[in-house]
């Protein structure tokens, strides 16, 4: 009696306070396939709390969470979805939901508090492979990159034009499950070693699953090369003419480009993977612009509206402090931006880089980019960007690169 | 623990609530997923249910009052300038993005369709809307098994639930067990223009057609459940977008998909 006294008491006094969700949860949504793992952190906040999602080590906002009844509502900011879940003690059991062009995709959510329990990758499945997706008998090319992190193993998937972003996992013997939920985004890799040979499955959203098999990568090239993908015209000067985020149109002539490396950084603030890239540019900037490096943003927008694009173009600017002039190019679907920059075939990948020499004329074109998550490969593309940058550098401009007068 | 029938086509009918292991497919699921279509087709700006127009936008639309769209107070134009959206009104002109909505009085447009066919859907606050009926969860109506693949995947231009044209491929057919024979389905894979992802489509037809169930029949999503098997579950039927307004084109049925049977599982439809 007393035990049940203690326990009807302590029901009583739990129903009593409004239940505190802050804290550390561990989140799972129940795809069709399979648990997708992450992590869920609430902060207290003035009028609620401040809501952080996490795939393994790396976090993002999510935005405001709040309490309705006995219900928590995770409102993902920059996306039309959100997580309601009713609260049990230390559990939550509820729905994710994204409300698309044909209606709300839901996918059920649940989380109890605490943190993941950290894993071990084996030795076995460490390192990069050579991935071949296949979809009603067409074959797609990804490199996955796993490893051991501090939270346990974490990947990269990385497609021709760049990567998912870091995937966070746990790993049990031959077997790992890797995942990457941003909000909008959601992805899982299901993977298990059989000999030598890694079979899987890599799943999108509730229900859309890609089986693949994957080898180790052997160093020959898997993903088509980055520099082969777009061509250029280089008989002559690269040219372009659009308005900066005050409206003043810059041109390839404008001064502050004469006699200079000039990189051309073709971008969108809707596509992530130009999020991992920018920081990277900003950096250049700093570094090589006393020695003649002029970097410049060329934005492609969801709306082609000055007024809506230059909104976002500055946001953009100011959270990656961006050094350099962004200009409003024009819209981001891939074929209608193609028709702005006519001096480029091929024309397929946000972002794409345009190297130029100090005449003006493109040098080399390297299209998507390779993000922090992927470890090697990013730090080699940073350095082959780096070299290249120094060897136009070390050019000497000729006089007909100057503008003219 | 699987409670199963194994039928002569390899298709199992899961006789059982308790059959699903994963929240996913619980009845559970399916109830949330049913309350999250009725919020969206009774609140949304861009319900189906709220659709009063969805045309090509061509070399320009009209829309206003006697005009090719016609809406009451409004007097504007969209038209593609240098491959941009562009929304012309009394107050000036600005751009449009593919697939966000944006206010005009009391009607919301969302420009669509494909960068080569853009589309225009428009939607009307006032216009009465009808909540979406389901038929209570039958067990018996969720089946699971392999689908066969075509011989050879053949490419085709086909409406998607919303009446937009996608390009579809043929991913395979299932074998049905209902109604004292089989039947076999077509399943197409559905694009999502919007979202980049794709869903296996069935749309079918069945004997409830003509009198409880929409006429020109229901599209259901196959759900992958690993080792090439896939779950049918009749419970998440619906109905193409045009069952809710006549602005959207309806999907022609796809031949040979007709069950002789009742499904009563999923949408249904008021008839007049």
């Amino acid at each position: 009696m007393t035990a049940l006294a203690v326990l009807l008491l302590g029901l009583g006094v739990t129903a009593a306070s409004p239940p505190d969700p802050s804290g550390h949860w561990r989140a799972a949504l129940d795809l069709a396939g399979g648990p997708l793992r992450f992590a869920l952190e609430l902060e207290p906040t003035a009028d609620g709390w401040a809501a952080t999602l996490c795939n393994g080590t790396a976090c993002s906002d999510a935005g405001p969470a709040r309490l309705e009844g006995d219900s928590l509502i995770v409102q993902l900011v920059d996306f039309d979805a959100r997580i309601a879940a009713r609260i049990r003690g230390d559990s939550l059991s509820g729905m994710y939901s994204n409300v698309g062009n044909r209606g709300p995709r839901v996918i059920p959510f649940r989380a109890s508090r605490g943190t993941w329990p950290v894993s071990a990758l084996s030795a076995g499945l460490a390192g990069q492979w050579d991935a071949t997706l296949v979809t009603d008998g067409r074959t797609s090319p990804r490199i996955f990159i796993f490893e051991q992190g501090p939270a346990g193993p974490r990947g990269a998937v990385v497609s021709n034009t760049g990567d998912y972003g870091e995937f966070g996992g746990i790993a049990s013997g031959d077997s790992v499950v890797l995942s990457h939920f941003d909000g909008s985004f959601v992805y899982m890799i299901t993977a298990a070693l059989s000999g030598d040979t890694l079979r899987g499955t890599f799943h999108a959203g509730l229900r859309t699953q890609t089986p693949f098999t994957a080898v180790r990568s052997s160093g020959t090239a898997h993903l088509r090369e980055p520099t082969a993908m777009t061509a250029a015209d280089t008989t002559e000067r690269f040219r372009f003419a659009f308005p900066d985020l005050a409206g003043n149109l810059v041109t390839s002539d404008d001064p502050r480009f004469a006699g200079k490396v000039v990189l051309v950084d073709v971008f969108g603030t809707w596509c992530s993977t130009c999020h991992y890239a920018a920081p990277i540019l900003a950096g250049f900037q700093r570094e090589y612009g006393p020695r003649g490096l002029a970097i410049v943003g060329l934005a492609y927008e969801v709306t082609g509206d000055t007024a809506i694009d230059g909104a976002l173009v500055r946001r953009y600017r100011d959270k990656f402090q961006l050094p350099f002039p962004l200009l409003l190019a024009g819209v981001g679907i891939a074929e209608l931006a193609a028709e702005t920059l006519p001096q480029l075939r091929g024309f397929t990948a946000f972002p794409t880089t345009i190297f130029l020499g100090r005449d003006g004329r493109v040098r080399r074109v390297h299209a998507g980019f390779y993000g922090p998550a992927t470890g090697a490969m990013h730090q080699r593309q940073v350095a082959e960007f780096r070299s290249l940058i120094e060897e136009l550098l070390a050019e000497v401009a000729p006089p007909e690169a100057s503008p003219p007068q | 623990m699987r409670a199963a029938a194994i039928t002569a086509a390899g298709w199992l009918l899961l006789a059982s609530a308790a059959a699903p292991t994963m929240a996913a497919q619980s009845p559970d699921a399916v109830a949330a997923e049913r309350a999250a279509y009725a919020a969206w087709i009774g609140n949304a700006a861009t319900s189906p249910a709220a659709a009063v127009a969805q045309q090509p936008i061509g070399d320009g639309l009209v829309l206003g009052a006697g005009a090719a769209v016609p809406l009451t107070g409004i007097d504007a134009r969209v038209k593609p300038v240098g491959g941009r959206m562009v929304l012309e009104t009394r107050d000036g002109s600005r751009a449009l993005a593919r697939y966000r909505p944006v206010s005009l009085g009391r009607y919301t447009i969302v420009p669509g369709g494909t960068a080569r066919k853009p589309m225009l859907t428009v939607f009307d606050s006032t216009r009465p809307r009808k909540a979406p009926h389901f038929y209570a969860h039958d067990p018996a109506l969720v089946l699971s098994g392999t689908l066969t693949p075509p011989e050879r995947p053949a490419m085709e231009r086909l409406l998607a639930p919303d009446g937009i044209e996608v390009e579809a491929t043929e991913a395979g057919s299932v074998l049905v067990p209902l109604g004292g024979t089989t039947t076999r389905l077509k399943v197409m894979r559905i694009p999502d223009p919007s979202t980049g992802e794709s869903d296996l489509e069935i749309y079918f037809r069945d004997s409830t057609n003509a009198s409880e169930t929409y006429p020109a029949g229901r599209f259901v999503a196959l759900v992958p459940l690993g080792n090439g098997r896939y779950r049918l579950d009749f419970n998440r039927a619906r109905n193409p977008f045009c069952a809710y307004s006549s602005a959207y084109a309806c999907p022609i049925p796809w031949r040979g998909n007709a069950i002789p049977a009742p499904v009563r599982a999923g949408e249904r439809y008021e008839h007049q």
